[in-house]
Formats: C-alpha cells, sequence, structure tokens
C-alpha cells in the first residue's frame, strides 16, 4: 500500500511549549486513523501540521507525494485536504448552499451550475437538503457540522482531517455526525480523526494512535489497543475513557 | 375530566429584547429629518428676507461641502481598508509603515494637518523641483479642493485603519482557518470570507465617520475654499446679521448629518445577519 501522509521526525514549539516531539507516521491511502490522547498532548497540532495551518518548526510532512515546504504546494495540498473543525467553523455571512459552492468556485473554478448541482447533491448525502438556502445560525450543531462535512468534501479531497468534531455537540446530535462519518469511512476515505468517540474508533478505525506530551506512545488497530495496552498511561487513560 | 388550556402568547405580555423589534418598521428618527428640513422650509417661505437669500447664497458652499465629503470618504475606504490590512499583516516592512502612519497623523490636530497641506505642502513641491530643475514642480500651486481632499483621506484614513483592523480582529479566527483549509490564498480569504463579514461589524463606526466628516469639513473655511462655513461667513460681513445666518447655517448642517445617520441606519438593518 502506497503511504498517502508521512510525517518525519516533526517538532511544534509555541514560544517555550513545546508541542509535539519528534513523530514519526506513515498513513496509508483508505486508513482510517483515529488519535486519542489526554488534552493538550499534541492530538489537534498534528493534525493541523498535517495541513500546515501549523507550521511545523522542524520535520517533514510529504502529502500525497508533494512535500509541503512552499506556500505554492500548502494551497496545492489543502486543495486535496478536507478539514472538519470543533466549532464547525462555516462562513456566516453565507447560506450554506454558498458555503458549500464559494471554494469550489473561487479555488476550483467550477462553472455555477456545476458547482451547485455538486452542494446539493452532497446535501442530501448528508441528510439535510432542506437547509440549503437557510443560513448557518438557523441550524443546529448536528447540522452545522454535517454542512461543514458537506463543503469539505464538494471539494473533492482525497483526504479528511477531523479535529474533535463531536466535542462541541448535545449528545443527542452526535450520532447523526458519525454516521456521515462512518458512511464515509465505508467509502474508502482516508481519514484521520481526533476523537474521543471510542465507538466510532471501535467500528471504523483501522489504527489507533495514542499521544501523550507530543509524543505518540502507542499505536495499535483499535481491538488490540482496546483490549490488551502497552502502557501504564495508556491503560489508565483508556479506563477513563471507556468507563462513560 | 379536564382540557388542557393552550398557552395564549399575547404580545404585550413577551418581554421586551433590544434588537428583536420587526424589521420593517419605519424609523421613527426619519421625523425628526423631517421636522429639521420643515424648519428651514418654513423659515425660507415665512421669512425670504434674509432666510431665503442666505439659502441661495450658501448654496455653491453646500455643494463644495458634499463634494469634499463624498470624495474624501471614498479615497479613505480605500485606504483605512489598506492600513487596516497593514496593522494586522504579519509583513515587517508593510506592517511598520501602517503603524506609524497611523500613530503620526492621530497625533496632530485635523485642522494643522489641513493647513500643512494647503500652505506648506505646495512650498515643499517647489523647493524640491527648483532643486532638481524639474518645472512642473517647481511651478506647482495649490489647488484648495485637491489638498483638501487630500488632507481629510490622510487624517481620516488613519482613524478608518484602525476601525478596519478592529472589525478584522472581530471576525473569529476559525473563519480564516476554514477558508484556507479549504485551500484559498490569503486574499481570496479576506476577500470572500473576512472583509464581507468585517464590512458589516465596522458600518456603524464608519457611518460615524461619515458624520463627523461632514462636520469637520467646515475646517476647510480656514484655507480660502468656499464651503458652506465660509459662505455664511461672507453672507455675514456683507449684511451683519449673525442670528439669521449662524441659525440657517446650523440648520443646514444638521439637516445633512440627521439624513446622513438615517441612509447609516438603513443599510445597517438591511445589511444585519445573525452569527
Amino acid at each position: 500500500m502506497e503511504s498517502i501522509i508521512y510525517l518525519e521526525d516533526v517538532h511544534k514549539r509555541f514560544g517555550r511549549v513545546h508541542a509535539l516531539r519528534g513523530v514519526n507516521l506513515r498513513i496509508q491511502k483508505g486508513e482510517v486513523l483515529v488519535i486519542v490522547g489526554p488534552s493538550g498532548s499534541g492530538k489537534s497540532t498534528l493534525l493541523r501540521c498535517i495541513n500546515q495551518l501549523e507550521q511545523c518548526t522542524s520535520g517533514k510532512v510529504t502529502v500525497d507525494g508533494i512535500c509541503l515546504d512552499s506556500a505554492q504546494n500548502i494551497n496545492a495540498v489543502r486543495q486535496e485536504i478536507g478539514m472538519v473543525f470543533q466549532s464547525f467553523n462555516l462562513f456566516a455571512h453565507l447560506t450554506v448552499l454558498d458555503n458549500l459552492v464559494l471554494a469550489q468556485k473561487v479555488v476550483r473554478r467550477r462553472k455555477k451550475e456545476e458547482s451547485r448541482q455538486i452542494a446539493l447533491d452532497l446535501l442530501k448525502k448528508v441528510g439535510i437538503p432542506e437547509k440549503a438556502h437557510a443560513y448557518p445560525s438557523h441550524l443546529s450543531g448536528g447540522q452545522q457540522q454535517r454542512v461543514a462535512i458537506a463543503r469539505a468534501l464538494a471539494m473533492n479531497p482525497r483526504i479528511m482531517l477531523f479535529d474533535e468534531p463531536t466535542s462541541a455537540l448535545d449528545p443527542e446530535m452526535i450520532k447523526e455526525v458519525l454516521d456521515v462519518m462512518l458512511a464515509l469511512a465505508k467509502e474508502g476515505m482516508t481519514m484521520v480523526v481526533v476523537s474521543h468517540e471510542m465507538g466510532f474508533a471501535r467500528a471504523a478505525a483501522n489504527r489507533i494512535i495514542f499521544m501523550d506530551e507530543g509524543q505518540i506512545l502507542e499505536e495499535a488497530p483499535p481491538d488490540v489497543l482496546f483490549t490488551s495496552p502497552k502502557h501504564e498511561r495508556t491503560k489508565l487513560f483508556l479506563s477513563k475513557v471507556l468507563q462513560s | 375530566m379536564f382540557t388542557r388550556r393552550e398557552p395564549k402568547i399575547d404580545d404585550q405580555e413577551l418581554a421586551h429584547i433590544p434588537g428583536a423589534e420587526p424589521q420593517n418598521r419605519i424609523d421613527v428618527w426619519w421625523w425628526l429629518v423631517a421636522l429639521v428640513a420643515g424648519i428651514i422650509i418654513i423659515l425660507a417661505v415665512a421669512m425670504p428676507d434674509p432666510y431665503w437669500r442666505i439659502i441661495l447664497f450658501v448654496r455653491d458652499g453646500i455643494t463644495i461641502t458634499v463634494l469634499i465629503t463624498v470624495v474624501s470618504f471614498i479615497f479613505m475606504l480605500f485606504v483605512g481598508m489598506l492600513g487596516g490590512l497593514g496593522r494586522i499583516s504579519k509583513n515587517r516592512a508593510f506592517n511598520l509603515i501602517t503603524t506609524l502612519y497611523v500613530e503620526l497623523v492621530r497625533g496632530v490636530p485635523l485642522l494643522v494637518q489641513l493647513i500643512w497641506w494647503y500652505f506648506a505642502f505646495p512650498v515643499v513641491i517647489q523647493q524640491i523641483g527648483r532643486w532638481t530643475g524639474i518645472s512642473f514642480m517647481a511651478t506647482y500651486r495649490a489647488n484648495a479642493i485637491v489638498l483638501a481632499i487630500f488632507g481629510f483621506t490622510f487624517c481620516y484614513g488613519a482613524y478608518m485603519s484602525e476601525i478596519f483592523r478592529a472589525g478584522i480582529q472581530s471576525i473569529p479566527k476559525g473563519q480564516m482557518e476554514a477558508a484556507r483549509s479549504l485551500g484559498m490564498s490569503y486574499f481570496q480569504a479576506m476577500r470572500h470570507v473576512i472583509l464581507p463579514q468585517a464590512i458589516r461589524v465596522i458600518l456603524p463606526p464608519v457611518g460615524n465617520e461619515f458624520i463627523s466628516l461632514l462636520k469637520d469639513s467646515s475646517l476647510v473655511s480656514a484655507v480660502a475654499l468656499a464651503d458652506l462655513t465660509r459662505r455664511g461667513r461672507e453672507f455675514m460681513a456683507v449684511n451683519f446679521n449673525p442670528i439669521e445666518v449662524w441659525t440657517m447655517i446650523a440648520l443646514l448642517y444638521l439637516v445633512m448629518t440627521l439624513f446622513s445617520a438615517r441612509i447609516v441606519n438603513w443599510i445597517e438593518r438591511r445589511t444585519k445577519f445573525e452569527r
């Protein structure tokens, strides 16, 4: 299998905080990778280094064979990587439809009709075609997050990154978002997910990574990691997370 | 057996929430504009001498005042946007220049700036022209309107930069990140995502700037421009009737500022969106 994302000895410092301490990671095409770990362990930073929302201090990030070292490369690669945020970040001044159309028009230079059609199809896919002309503030959190996923998918990304997509949601809305993500995983999308949804990890993940203090402490398929974690730290963390 | 009563919602009982008023109601402050305009018309009709004469005499002054205000305002929007982008830019040089501009300009009174541009600036140009031997610079003559517009744009542009900076910074960081993660460049994200939202935020303060500019434009009467204020002074110099002249001038400014305020308010309500 070819690896689509390749991180080599990645370090990230925020001033005096050393957020990532030498991360090495290969992600295969079509793989669903879930990153877990305590808060402050560098999960989100790692994810944001993949599409360079955070520039890593040292180390090499290669996505889809393109090394992320110049601004030009970064914009090119970002088109191939969809990202979903904890706080949705829908464009507040645009309707749902225009949220999906904007980047297609500006970045992909698609025709208006074509991009609208793609947008409407995707809204159908995430289950809210009737909200096409609503503004984000009129949607529930779960609906907003599904729109955000559709917006990312409209660019036909080859990789999807999810940064705690369900952490800001009410419990009853988590499922609708996870269902969309599960469907996406079944279609063979390459996904990197930072999440504490262990149910999702068990159902969809090929591999789980446990991070602590800026390093990858342990990685294994979900059934292995959940039943027989190697490190004490992982055991402690899992016992707390799985309890709830 | 009992029937459950449907809770009745009475408009009167609902708590009054500020900002939740129906959008399309006619803005009551239009009546104030009408009142002031009415007073002007009544005065002009009931006592054509001196009021109608004053209005006729200062008419071209109104044109100058409006012209300077509107043209400067359009230019200063561009300066403000550029300055605002500079103030938040990571480019050191761009940031330094704009910050320096804002800090310096805000520290000098507007009247002094206008006088400097009108009296000192042409001499500077002439001196440079003489040293370098460029003839059109050496014979440069000050054009009062151009320099007044330039002076206002230069001064108000600095204040406008700060308004734009604050407006752009008020947009959550996630909006930029979302736009960038979709592959947009910094400028595409600014243009399609950040600025359209920031403009709605800064509309009230920008509208206020327009109104203060309208009033501050009376300062150009100090630099040989025949604006509304200056024309009033000229009329008074001949007829010596200060009460009538300055009352009428005040009313004319008032009707313009009140009218502008209503327009700003109207645009603001039209472009409102919920976050």
